[in-house]
């Protein structure tokens, strides 16, 4: 009987051919690019992980707020964009206060924790803007990175969350905050390569955000 | 499995390692070759080991919540350590201060020293920004930056977890006289360090 499944599978192995179902769907592929773009460079990927961090310390009835904060923000950014290189050194500020927030004083200044997803969304939102091309392909591909950042960030503070609620043990908390803190040195380091690297004035988060709204009011 | 067909195997498996050759197939860049250099930067240093060892066996020693919060400070005021590093701001006597650094915390925990909380923050912190510093200066020229600074910073975070480890018999008595026991010889390193024998 297992040889006749064998042959059975080999048969249907030997005989596929490729599968011609559907074309591509239009605007799928600026879409999925979108989505993975706020985890694409390593600036957009440690501000993720900072704010989800972030979010990760906080109650979570407290946590809408940071969440609906960093929903709009990241609307908003999407619509002052397109961010420039200078936004790099920016998102890595932001990612190291969010990681040494979290990593210091995790849960504390609600208020003033809010301002790190407030800024965090915007940069997100503002270095998404694709390059110019035709107006549909560019909101698919801005709608992608809307949903894949703040789907992205839910999950990142959704896995916290079932870890600690799953897992009650003390170090559990406590190795969160180790991670935070190492995520914040890197953020650190990458912060100054910035500024030893190039020779372009760098600017930081508050001043990137000054500036293009200068621009665009 | 018969004693023959472990035999050819074995046979089989000396075969192949002798007529192994080098493998070619990636030229160690991009973000691995730059992790790896950045991971075995603080691990083949000794005086970075001994110190980083000591930080969390001081930190066990200690108990809660230094055992946690040394290792969280330490990352972080490296890292700024590592960015006067990287502005090439001038830092004085650097290997001094990596070296004194094994010293002083092996001393800690020699004489079982229970400074409060942010005395101990203050310590760990003062001689972090040495270390730090140090892979800094390094880090620019590496091959890939974030995998470098991706992997120092782990390499130090598992050595700090490597002292917890030793540090966490400081509980019972036996244990308590090893681990004072360590720090004497952390502490020892430290002077070899200082006077360059080791």
């Amino acid at each position: 009987m297992r040889i006749f499944w064998w042959c059975f599978g080999l048969v249907f192995t030997l005989g596929a051919v490729p599968a011609r179902a559907h074309s591509p769907m239009p605007g799928a592929e600026g879409f999925y690019i979108g989505l993975i773009h706020p985890f694409s460079t390593p600036s957009q990927a440690l501000l993720m992980f900072g704010l989800g961090l972030l979010l990760g310390s906080f109650d979570t009835k407290k946590v809408r707020w940071l969440l609906g904060a960093f929903v709009l923000a990241t609307f908003i950014g999407l619509f002052l964009g397109p961010g420039s290189n200078q936004l790099e050194a920016a998102m890595f500020a932001l990612a190291f206060f969010a990681c040494a927030w979290s990593a210091l004083i995790p849960g504390k200044l609600l208020p003033i924790a809010v301002m790190l997803p407030v800024i965090g969304g915007l940069l997100i939102g503002m270095v998404s803007v694709p390059d110019p091309g035709p107006t549909t392909d560019r909101v698919i591909t801005m709608t992608g990175s809307m949903l894949g950042a703040n789907i992205g960030l839910l999950y990142i503070w959704g896995i916290i969350i079932v870890v600690k609620e799953r897992y009650t043990w003390k170090w559990v908390e406590i190795a969160f905050r180790v991670v935070a803190a190492w995520l914040g040195a890197i953020s650190l380091l990458m912060l100054a390569l910035q500024f030893a690297a190039s020779d372009v004035a760098q600017i930081s988060a508050v001043e990137a955000i000054s500036v293009v709204l200068h621009e665009r009011l | 499995m018969s004693r023959h067909t472990v035999f050819f195997l074995f046979l089989v498996a000396i075969a192949i390692t002798w007529s192994s050759a080098p493998s070619m197939a990636h030229s160690g860049d991009g973000y691995g070759g730059g992790f790896v250099a950045g991971f075995t930067h603080p691990i083949v240093g000794w005086d970075h080991v001994a110190a980083m060892v000591a930080v969390g066996l001081w930190g066990a020693f200690l108990g809660s919540p230094a055992i946690w919060a040394l290792p969280i400070v330490f990352p972080l005021v490296m890292a700024f350590g590592a960015v006067i590093g990287i502005a090439e701001l001038p830092l004085p006597a650097v290997e001094t201060g990596i070296a004194l650094s094994a010293v002083v915390l092996g001393l800690m925990i020699v004489f079982a020293v229970r400074p409060p909380l942010w005395v101990a923050a203050i310590i760990v912190g003062a001689f972090a920004i040495f270390h730090g510093y140090a892979h800094g200066t390094e880090l620019p020229s590496t091959v890939n930056a974030f995998a470098y600074a991706v992997g120092f910073v782990i390499a130090t975070g598992l050595l700090h977890l490597i002292g917890i480890g030793f540090g966490v018999p400081a509980k019972w008595p036996a244990g308590k006289l090893a681990v004072r026991s360590a720090g004497g010889l952390i502490s020892l390193a430290g002077i070899g360090f200082l006077t360059g024998m080791i």
